[in-house]
């Protein structure tokens, strides 16, 4: 069971990127057959309203870049003090070398640092953080940044209703560093390959390359369109591998932390839409309050930059220290999707100096 | 487990559907209302209402109302 604490690591700032090209659902109505009321249905239902796009000359390599470097000025750390970076991802710039190694380049790093990609989606944030975690504990490793984010939109079929209008595009950057005196941090991870099949990119890999055969349209049951090197997503059973899965794996880091859930003061879950959100909340008897999920309307269903987008969207104001209160949070992070994988930790977050999204300036 | 409260759980799932339109031998599946939001949000309430995570071709494997409800019952 992969399950850790630590002590005298923390996570110290974090900076969301988002594309200026905004879509909004209302753009879609010729997707769902000019159905106005369809519409309003999912975004009362799911809470679907815009979501950023990237456009094709922007990857995810310069939404992270952008909000490594906008974090490194924030925090005043030259990138020759970085001793690891982790970038998870799916849409990276190139199959090889890594965007982790790219990204070290461009930020003119020290070459006595480590560098990988992390190949996670919605879970990853927290694996990374775990990780990130892990290498300050175990050695002399002072900080090392985790860079989050995918390029969905190039991925989704614009005529698939099961996934067109739910993601967006974002990148993120957020600092790890060794601190005397942090409270302690719990994760706790998991994996389910038996579900890899129900969210999926069929072609594109080794197992099935690019061919004409790939790139033929088809229809599904549903009538929705897409071809193999399309992203598929069956939407009912993410759905209920996240009800099931989800709040039974919170409950179990709660128990290891031996932290009630009172005591914590924001559960902060990948945004996969409002609706999951808010059944998870339910199901674990929170008010949903507590239960960050504006950014989703904003940014879309943004992948493993989904938690640190919102951090940033939504809790600025308390984890900095600057709407008051107290300067301590306990925090729950929650990931869980493509894989299927998941991974939770419960944070001590004392006053970041740095928590911001910005929109992408080239 | 009740069946008039069941008929009445199916009903609020259906978005626009009107109260009191289904019975026990409705072929739910050829409803207007019937689509993939309607199956999550019915899937939904039957976990919380009958602690029952039904997959969506459970439900679609059901002809009829009645059906369905004999299919959680079955799982309880």
């Amino acid at each position: 069971m992969p399950a850790n604490q630590f002590v005298d690591v923390s996570l110290t700032g974090s900076v969301t990127v988002v594309p200026p090209k905004i879509r909004s659902i209302e753009e879609d109505v010729d997707l769902y057959g000019g159905n106005i009321r369809q519409i309003e249905r999912l975004k009362k239902t799911l809470g679907i309203n815009e979501r950023r796009f990237a456009s094709n000359e922007l990857t995810n390599l310069d939404l992270c870049t952008q909000a490594a470097q906008i974090l490194l000025d924030q925090l005043n750390i030259d990138p020759s003090d970085l001793d690891g970076i982790l970038y998870v991802t799916q849409t990276p710039d190139h199959s090889q070398p890594s965007n982790a190694t790219l990204l070290h380049g461009r930020l003119k790093c020290g070459t006595d640092c480590a560098a990988l990609d992390v190949g996670l989606g919605c879970s990853g944030f927290v694996y990374a953080l775990w990780l990130a975690y892990s290498i300050i504990s175990n050695g002399s490793s002072q900080r090392v940044l985790v860079l989050a984010g995918d390029t969905l939109s190039r991925l989704v079929h614009p005529k698939d209703r099961a996934t067109a209008s739910l993601f967006g595009d974002a990148g993120s950057a957020t600092m790890v560093e060794k601190r005397m005196g942090a409270g302690v941090s719990w994760f706790r991870l998991g994996t389910d390959g038996r579900g890899s099949d129900s969210l999926i990119v069929p072609a594109g890999g080794a197992r099935l390359p690019f061919s004409n055969e790939t790139a033929e349209e088809y229809s599904d049951d549903d009538g929705n369109i897409r071809t193999k090197e399309n992203l598929f997503m069956d939407g009912s059973e993410v759905f209920n591998f996240s009800i099931e899965v989800v709040p039974r794996e919170i409950e179990a880091l709660l128990d290891y932390a031996d932290v009630s859930k009172d005591s914590v003061d924001y559960f902060v879950l990948h945004q996969a839409n409002r609706y999951m959100v808010h059944n998870i909340g339910k199901r674990l008897k929170v008010d949903l309050g507590r239960f960050p999920v504006e950014s989703f309307g904003a940014f879309g269903n943004v992948s493993s930059a989904s938690i640190p987008g919102a951090l940033s969207y939504e809790l600025a104001g308390p984890l900095t220290g600057e709407s008051g209160g107290k300067s301590s949070h306990q925090v729950v992070l929650s990931g869980f999707g493509v894989g299927l994988s998941w991974g939770n930790c419960l944070l001590t977050v004392s006053n970041l100096d740095c928590l911001e999204w910005r929109v992408y300036k080239s | 487990m009740e069946f008039n409260r069941f008929i009445q759980q199916f009903e609020e799932s259906l978005d626009g559907l009107e109260t009191g339109s289904l019975t026990g031998t409705t072929a739910f599946k050829g409803l207007k209302e019937w689509d993939s939001l309607a199956i999550l949000t019915l899937t939904d309430t039957i976990d919380l209402e009958y602690g029952v995570l039904l997959k969506k071709t459970e439900i679609e494997s059901c002809d009829t109302v009645q059906s369905l409800f004999d299919l959680i019952q079955s799982k309880v």
